[in-house]
């Protein structure tokens, strides 16, 4: 019992991150429809950036916020690349978020080596039914609940997030009425690369992360989202619990190398399900 | 290209071939080739590993190409086949068997793979395709990476070298010649491919499945077929790398090679058979250059892989926005309109 509990919270945190990671992809690609490979990307900027502050003396919480900034700014400098330019299409977008994944990679390299960086979270830890937790666990869940309750309130209580929404649902309609699109997709690339920088300074004390990190990180993240098929934010939050807690179940009973296949292996699962669902023709006529 | 020859066209009259023959076309593709043949007998010897990489990839990327450009279908896991090619030859060759069956078996065993892994897989289209290439990759890797019989991380060493019908390809440059075989073989069945009825109907069915369906295009038997054909050419290649290096292992066949693939086919030019060999090329010669400068002297020791992945990045993305069909076939057309002012209607 007391294994259970370890591996469930555990797996819940790690699944916060994947869960943030999955509604950044979601809320990029509804309102642009670009698949962003440099999701993953945005959290090891975040990280990195702020275990570098933190060992600058900056306190905890404000290199946080900091790095959590950076990585939106680095989320605007993509989304200006992917869609700034007229005419670029959703496929070609996701080559060039390809590409500046390489570019991060280089950047990310001269700046932090290609050592994996972590920094100590929350120190501690308590006791529930037997099981020894961090108490960075708790933290992680507890902000990443906050994320969520806020990213929530601003899709339906904001101007702003209104404006993303009518993108997302009609993006004609929305120029209609006096939406600037393009702006709004940048604006959903600055969301996204924040919600990645979140994913990333909560999961960064849990987890060391070095520059290729991001490969993992966006397919988990990208497993997460397909759940709702990268349209909908409840199920990638789900989806990206659900996939922590498997992941850590994996390691916990059977083997810890084998967590990543059994994640990789059940996207294929929900995807090869899901086009079995949808044929062709209803891709087609959506367009 | 395309069309069909009547039994009079066939006809070639000497004057015809002539004239053909002096065609820019024709003397580019004879240049193109002599100067591949010529070459391992010209390059020094550092310089040979590098045009053995560039045949291989060339030959991984002229399927990719086809893959992507005339089917319309992205994979980011073609390094696997790579690998699967690689492993079978390896595991042949160590395995007392004769080193020719390896490299017969490895474009088959790959292309059997893509088969059997296809059927799923390409239900799936455009970036759910792509994640679920990269996903196959990395379960792939990691499987190999624990099993007995593969040689776990460590992988399979001491492949014995390549020995056809008493011939030993021994020196850098009969792998270099091998490659180059192996690559017009790759490119003559591509070339086939394209200008046949499949190969119009793949065209089609990247436009749009549907309209390619009711006009009587086997969609899920075509998408299945250039898949493994590709994957096959992918695994010939991991077949030479295996005699080539004489040890494979999961290390040397990461994601990344996928994505320098994609890289390569894209900014040669996708669906294009010059557009990958320019490509190939482009990137080889560059990542070349870069490494020496970043070994010069005076260079910080993470110069080189911060100078090539910075050059990938920034190469992707300029020719997607910029020459979003590629170098060759925006070369093409500059050509064209060079010498032709006024375009016909």
């Amino acid at each position: 019992m007391s294994e259970f509990v370890q591996y469930l919270i555990s797996g819940l945190a790690v699944g916060c991150g994947f869960a943030l990671l999955g509604s950044g992809l979601v809320t990029i690609h509804r309102v642009t429809r670009v698949v962003n490979f440099a999701q993953g990307m945005f959290a090891v900027v975040a990280g990195l950036t702020a275990g570098s502050l933190l060992s600058a003396g900056l306190p905890h919480g404000v290199a946080e916020i900091v790095a959590v900034l950076a990585a939106g700014a680095t989320g605007l400098l993509v989304g200006i690349a992917a869609i700034g330019r007229r005419g670029t299409s959703p496929q070609s977008a996701l080559i060039i978020t390809l590409g500046i994944g390489f570019l991060a990679y280089a950047i990310e390299i001269m700046i932090w080596g290609d050592n994996p960086h972590s920094f100590p979270g929350l120190g501690g830890a308590v006791d529930i039914a037997g099981a020894h937790l961090q108490k960075q666990y708790f933290l992680v869940i507890g902000a990443a609940a906050l994320g969520f309750a806020a990213l929530g309130l601003f899709f339906t209580r904001t101007y702003l997030g209104k404006a993303l929404g009518a993108c997302a649902s009609n993006p004609y309609a929305a120029r209609a009425v006096g939406i600037n699109v393009t702006r709004m997709g940048l604006v959903a690339f600055t969301l996204g690369g924040m919600l990645g920088g979140v994913a990333g300074v909560l999961v960064t004390p849990l987890q060391s992360l070095s520059y290729n990190s991001d490969v993992l990180l966006i397919t988990n993240g990208f497993a997460a989202a397909i759940l709702g098929g990268l349209n909908r934010l409840g199920p990638a939050m789900l989806g990206g619990l659900a996939l922590g807690v498997a992941e850590s179940m994996v390691a916990g009973y059977y083997k810890a190398s084998y967590q990543s296949v059994v994640a990789l292996a059940l996207m294929l699962a929900v995807m090869i399900w899901r086009a079995s669902q949808h044929t062709a023709l209803h891709e087609e006529a959506a367009r | 290209m395309t069309q069909q020859l009547t039994p009079a066209q066939a006809r070639i009259s000497f004057a015809d071939l002539a004239a053909r023959l002096r065609s820019p076309r024709t003397l580019a593709v004879l240049a193109v080739c002599a100067t591949a043949l010529l070459l391992p007998q010209i390059l020094s010897g550092s310089d040979m590993p590098v045009y053995v990489t560039l045949l291989l990839s060339a030959i991984v990327v002229t399927g990719l190409s086809m893959l992507m450009g005339y089917a319309g279908q992205v994979s980011l896991g073609h390094a696997s086949f790579y690998l699967i090619g690689a492993y079978t030859a390896a595991l042949i060759a160590t395995h007392d068997k004769p080193t020719w069956l390896g490299l017969l078996a490895a474009p088959f065993a790959a292309a059997l793979v893509a088969a059997v892994i296809g059927i799923p897989l390409l239900r799936l289209r455009g970036h759910q395709l792509a994640f679920a290439t990269l996903a196959m990759q990395l379960i792939l890797l990691n499987v190999v990476g624990q099993q007995e019989w593969t040689g776990g991380d460590i992988g399979l060493q001491g492949v014995p070298r390549l020995t056809v019908a008493g011939y030993e390809f021994a020196t850098v440059s009969s792998y270099a010649y091998l490659a180059l075989g192996a690559l017009a073989v790759v490119v003559l069945i591509t070339r086939n491919v394209v200008a046949s009825r499949p190969g119009r109907g793949l065209r089609a069915l990247a436009t749009s499945e549907v309209a390619a369906e009711s006009a009587g295009v086997p969609v899920v038997a075509y998408k299945l077929v250039v898949f493994s054909l590709s994957a096959g050419f992918a695994g010939l290649a991991g077949g030479i790398y295996a005699f080539y290096t004489g040890y494979v292992a999961p290390g040397s066949f990461p994601v990344l090679l996928s994505f320098e693939f994609v890289v390569m086919a894209v900014i040669g030019g996708l669906g294009t058979i010059w557009g990958a060999l320019a490509g190939a090329t482009a990137i080889t010669l560059l990542l070349q250059q870069l490494n020496e400068l970043g070994t010069a002297e005076g260079m910080p020791s993470s110069a080189p892989v911060v100078l090539s992945y910075a050059v990938y990045g920034v190469l992707l993305v300029l020719v997607v926005l910029f020459l979003p069909r590629g170098l060759v076939p925006s070369a093409r057309d500059w050509w064209v309109r060079r010498r032709r002012p006024n375009p016909e209607p």
